[in-house]
């Protein structure tokens, strides 16, 4: 049933074991492991939700009501994007050439990197334009980093599923709602994500990711142990709270956290377009192919 | 090494999957055929026929080699099968030998459980594709650019880490439908389609997309999907390595029972072909999984290098 994209991921490894990220043979090591493990899982357990009762006429919402799903939650079905500077730097910055100055999302504008990572992250932006493995090499951009990319992405909202698409190099994460715990030891480069409301607010637990990903262009890093806590609050149609808790014990001193509102995309028609940066980029590189070996 | 025993690893998941499902065929296969017609499915808050869950897909292979050999003929080189074809790019010695042959070219429609459905190219019945003559030239003098791939654009896009050709893929691929909308989410390549349903046009013609710009609305229970706006950097499958910015798609996705989704889909690129043709498969809604894993792959791929060689300055 999955000898597909089994065969397909062989094929895409042959030949990368020189690859200093070594991306493919974590990529085996998941699917080996989720395979057997995929077969056992028999059921898909839906949870139906209650349809919200009717509003009573006259109790006109506050400003501040969301609007509302069929099943009674904010409904966050759209087309969405940041307008700020954070993929340059999430950190407060001056304007460079090519670099539009912003200030920060992150909480009091700290990030508490241990010593040794103050050190790394000063070297990767040092190296940052070879470097980013985002801007760089067009690889998936990671969690929260993917939200603040100059791009825009889909909010797909059903009862039982979220799924987010986003417009630079097609990246997706599907978010079951109360979709159980995270399976062990499978990282990855959007990380897994588990869904849950409380409230008003999605709140999306992201594990499982690798250390591959930056936070940003300035070099901001995290290792494997990574988890973040995303929250998605709509505060009126147009805009939501956006708010990522980063904890890493390898690489931080003590959590911390970014924030910043969504934009709905209100144009007419809008639509997720394609931003295929791999292959813009191999055009690129390899446009005078073959050559000597 | 690893790769090897990944595969012996799969091959018994793919044994016990195997095993598991051939314990539930029997009820679904007995199913007598005319309850599909009757089959009525729930409908979504925003009264779509609802499609909703993770499915499989098979028969869109673009060839369905045993159907051709049931026919007691093989087309004078159709579509260049795979397994005795020279020219093919599964039989390259420059690494992509190893690509799994599940996609188009060994036919995966050969491997549906269930009722047998039609597969592969159903129109023309012959198989034989309509292409024009200069351009059926054309494509047999690219096939010969592909062992080894004489420059970028000889490469499949799939090998290329690229969003893939429209036949290839075998899912899982998940359905949701949010109000005003069906997307098919794609683990393989981990593409998105959103088709709205809300009546708006096409995007301009000088907008082009590498899936194209999909709109679709109901007849019944069949989800009619109108699809253009190609870029024409795509595929169709391994044996056709490309088609063209005329290509025009309307595709029917008809659901007939609780774990079934009948898929057409009918190409229209006069470009290339004299006249539309179609090719059928079949989405089967499997309830082992309850989510889509990521499927990265240029993060990892040293594909064209290895065909290529380092680009200079790198």
């Amino acid at each position: 049933m999955r000898r597909s994209v089994c065969g397909l991921t062989a094929a895409a490894s042959v030949g990368s074991i020189n690859h200093p990220f070594g991306s493919n043979r974590r990529q085996m090591k998941r699917l080996t492991k989720f395979v057997p493990g995929a077969v056992s899982v028999l059921f898909i357990l839906w949870f139906a939700e209650t349809p919200a009762a009717p509003q009573t006429p006259g109790a006109r919402p506050a400003a501040s009501t969301p609007r509302r799903t069929v099943a009674g939650k904010p409904d966050l079905n759209g087309i969405w994007q940041v307008l700020n500077t954070a993929a340059w730097d999430i950190q407060d910055h001056s304007g460079q050439l090519g670099v539009p100055p912003g200030q920060g999302v992150v909480e009091g504008n700290e990030i508490p990197y241990q010593p040794w990572a103050l050190a790394k992250k000063a070297e990767n932006f040092a190296k940052r334009i070879t470097a980013d493995p985002t801007e760089a090499n067009c690889f998936l951009p990671g969690i929260p980093r993917a939200t603040y990319l100059p791009f825009p992405f889909q909010i797909t909202h059903t009862p039982d599923n979220v799924a987010i698409s986003y417009e630079f190099a097609h990246a997706l994460r599907t978010i079951p709602l109360e979709g159980g715990k995270h399976i062990e030891g499978l990282p990855s480069w959007m990380g897994e994500s588990r869904g849950r409301w409380e409230g008003n607010t999605l709140v999306v637990d992201v594990g499982n990711f690798n250390d591959e990903t930056w936070f940003d262009r300035a070099g901001n890093f995290h290792s494997d142990q990574l988890h973040v806590v995303e929250r998605y609050t709509l505060t009126d149609p147009e805009h939501i709270l956006y708010e990522a808790t980063i904890e890493d014990p390898k690489v931080f001193t003590r959590p911390w956290k970014m924030s910043m509102p969504l934009y709905r995309l209100v144009d007419n028609h809008p639509k997720l377009l394609e931003y295929e940066c791999v292959y813009y980029l191999q055009e690129e590189r390899f446009k005078d192919a073959p050559f000597k070996k | 090494m690893r790769i090897k025993l990944f595969r012996v690893r799969s091959s018994v998941a793919v044994v016990i999957a195997a095993a598991w499902l051939a314990a539930l065929a029997p009820a679904h296969g007995q199913r007598p055929a005319a309850s599909a017609a009757k089959w009525t499915p729930d409908r979504t808050p925003d009264g779509q026929p609802d499609m909703q869950g993770i499915y499989n897909r098979s028969g869109v292979g673009g060839l369905d080699p045993g159907a051709l050999e049931a026919q007691g003929h093989r087309p004078e080189n159709p579509i260049d099968p795979s397994e005795n074809n020279p020219l093919s790019v599964s039989n390259r010695p420059d690494g992509l030998a190893n690509v799994d042959r599940g996609f188009g070219e060994a036919g995966s429609g050969a491997r549906q459980r269930g009722p047998r459905r039609p597969g592969g190219i159903v129109d023309p019945p012959n198989k034989i594709l309509p292409w024009k003559p200069e351009e059926d030239a054309k494509r047999r003098d690219f096939l010969l650019h592909t062992n080894p791939a004489a420059g970028l654009r000889y490469v499949e896009t799939d090998a290329r880490c690229a969003l893939p050709g429209l036949f290839l893929g075998g899912g899982p691929y998940q359905f949701l439908q949010p109000p005003g909308a069906v997307v098919i989410l794609s683990e393989y390549s981990h593409f998105t389609r959103v088709i709205h349903l809300d009546g708006r046009p096409h995007l301009g013609k000088n907008l082009r997309l590498f899936l194209g710009d999909s709109v679709g609305h109901w007849e019944g229970n069949t989800l009619v999907v109108d699809t253009t706006n190609y870029n024409g950097l795509t595929a169709y499958s391994r044996e056709i390595p490309y088609l063209s910015d005329a290509l025009r798609t309307v595709e029917r996705f008809t659901i007939t029972d609780a774990k079934t989704i009948d898929y057409e889909v009918t190409i229209d690129d006069p470009k290339l072909f004299t006249k539309t043709w179609k090719v059928a498969g079949v989405y089967s809604k499997t309830e082992n999984l309850t989510d889509l894993l990521e499927y990265a792959c240029a993060e990892g791929s040293q594909t064209l290098v290895n065909i290529f060689g380092e680009p200079p300055g790198k």
